[in-house]
């Protein structure tokens, strides 16, 4: 069958597909309401299971150690991380962000009257917001800020936002993460599973979920490089990274794990990585914030 | 001055032959059966591209190879072109049905509740 025929062939389904789905729809419209299908698992059931993984391949690893990402398991990646941590990478970082914490917009206004608990205010991210009807980090937080002080948006992988993050993150070390997922929208819940259904699916021509490296083969390598615990992957960003010769996102990091497996990256702060990111900070509940960081 | 104008002359007939060499040229290559078919492998193979993007399930090898087809096409290397295409273009229904295939959540066995 030629690429042309199956392309075609995968039209003709996706319109049967739609004209199925539609009376579907329509029957239970008649029948007087709509049945939400059940959920296989509950948040704190995934997160129940993924630690409970973790603690049977690593059975002398302390839950808290998770934070510290390979540096929990890796006995020589940890001994160099702690001599980069005496002078960290990341400090000027940390500088130029109070720098620009600091500086009023053109509008004489400040981050501080966005962020009223600011700027130790990373254990509030990401959140569900009702009124917009969407996750909310912090990054995007920082954005609609500016945006709405007369101010242009930032980047969201590099530049100028990585030293804002950065000494937000430093400003809300010791804050423990705690991701709630609102019972009254049932929305939330719904970009928490899509960010888990996305964390699940494979992708790119690898055929690599997140957790093929991250569940799967986590303690083994890839190169050189020893694969890390989902429990504790958002706990310590931004993060300085050796590879990248300067700090970068959370989001930045999807992209690249992404482009690792030949998946094309999606966009950074894009509804599916915002939602991947709820997902992967619920599974860190209860972990202390320790950004930002400094990996290879 | 009788020289001049028949230089001028000449170098206009020049031209003239120069460029229609050149036009019929370009005009066998846009008639080429093969040019054509290449052209046609190139859209075949964007179109499943963009599908398997419906799905975020795009590789990132697919529009390498589709950039690698066009130039090869610009070139008149068609059966190059075409190769790359038809590579391109089942690359696309591969990472699409990847993307389809996997609408359900599936918790990988290895993962106990």
């Amino acid at each position: 069958m030629s690429v042309g025929q199956v392309i075609e062939r995968i039209c003709s389904e996706k319109r049967h597909i739609m004209k199925k789905t539609l009376i579907k729809m329509g029957a239970l419209f008649l029948a007087g309401g709509v049945t939400l299908a059940a959920q296989a698992t509950t948040p704190e059931e995934d997160r129940a299971a993924f630690t409970s993984h973790y603690k049977f391949r690593f059975t002398d690893v302390p839950v808290e150690e998770y934070a510290n990402g390979a540096y929990a398991i890796d006995k020589i990646g940890r001994e160099n991380w702690e001599a980069i941590e005496e002078f960290p990478p990341y400090e000027p970082f940390i500088d130029e962000g109070q720098e620009m914490w600091e500086t009023p917009f053109a509008n004489g206004k400040t981050y501080k009257d966005c962020f009223p608990d600011g700027p130790g205010v990373k254990g509030q991210y990401p959140r569900w917001d009702k009124k917009q009807g969407m996750v909310i980090t912090l990054p995007l937080a920082i954005n609609q800020c500016r945006e709405a002080n007369g101010e242009k948006a930032l980047k969201y992988k590099k530049g100028p936002i990585v030293p804002l993050l950065a000494y937000m993150a430093f400003e809300s070390r010791g804050q423990i993460t705690n991701v709630v997922i609102p019972e009254d929208d049932p929305r939330a819940m719904e970009a928490y599973e899509a960010g888990k259904r996305f964390y699940f699916t494979r992708r790119g021509q690898l055929n690599f979920s997140c957790a093929t490296c991250h569940v799967q083969n986590t303690g083994l390598k890839v190169r050189t490089e020893v694969l890390s615990m989902s429990v504790g992957h958002t706990t310590h960003w931004p993060v300085y990274r050796s590879k990248w010769g300067t700090a970068g996102t959370l989001h930045r990091r999807f992209s690249g794990c992404n482009n690792n497996i030949r998946a094309k990256a999606l966009q950074a702060q894009g509804e599916q990585y915002r939602n991947l990111e709820y997902f992967l900070t619920y599974l860190s509940n209860g972990l202390a914030l320790n950004g930002p960081g400094a990996r290879k | 001055m009788q020289t001049k104008r028949l230089l001028s002359v000449l170098l206009l007939a020049v031209t003239f032959v120069a460029g229609t060499g050149t036009a019929l040229a370009a005009d066998a290559k846009a008639e080429s059966p093969k040019a054509v078919q290449a052209q046609q492998e190139i859209d075949k193979a964007d179109k499943a591209r963009k599908m398997a993007a419906s799905v975020d399930s795009e590789w990132t090898t697919t529009g390498k190879l589709i950039k690698k087809a066009q130039a090869a096409l610009k070139q008149g290397d068609y059966d190059t072109a075409i190769r790359l295409a038809k590579q391109a273009g089942e690359q696309g229904v591969i990472a699409y049905e990847q993307g389809a295939s996997q609408k359900e959540l599936r918790i990988p066995s290895y993962l106990k509740y």
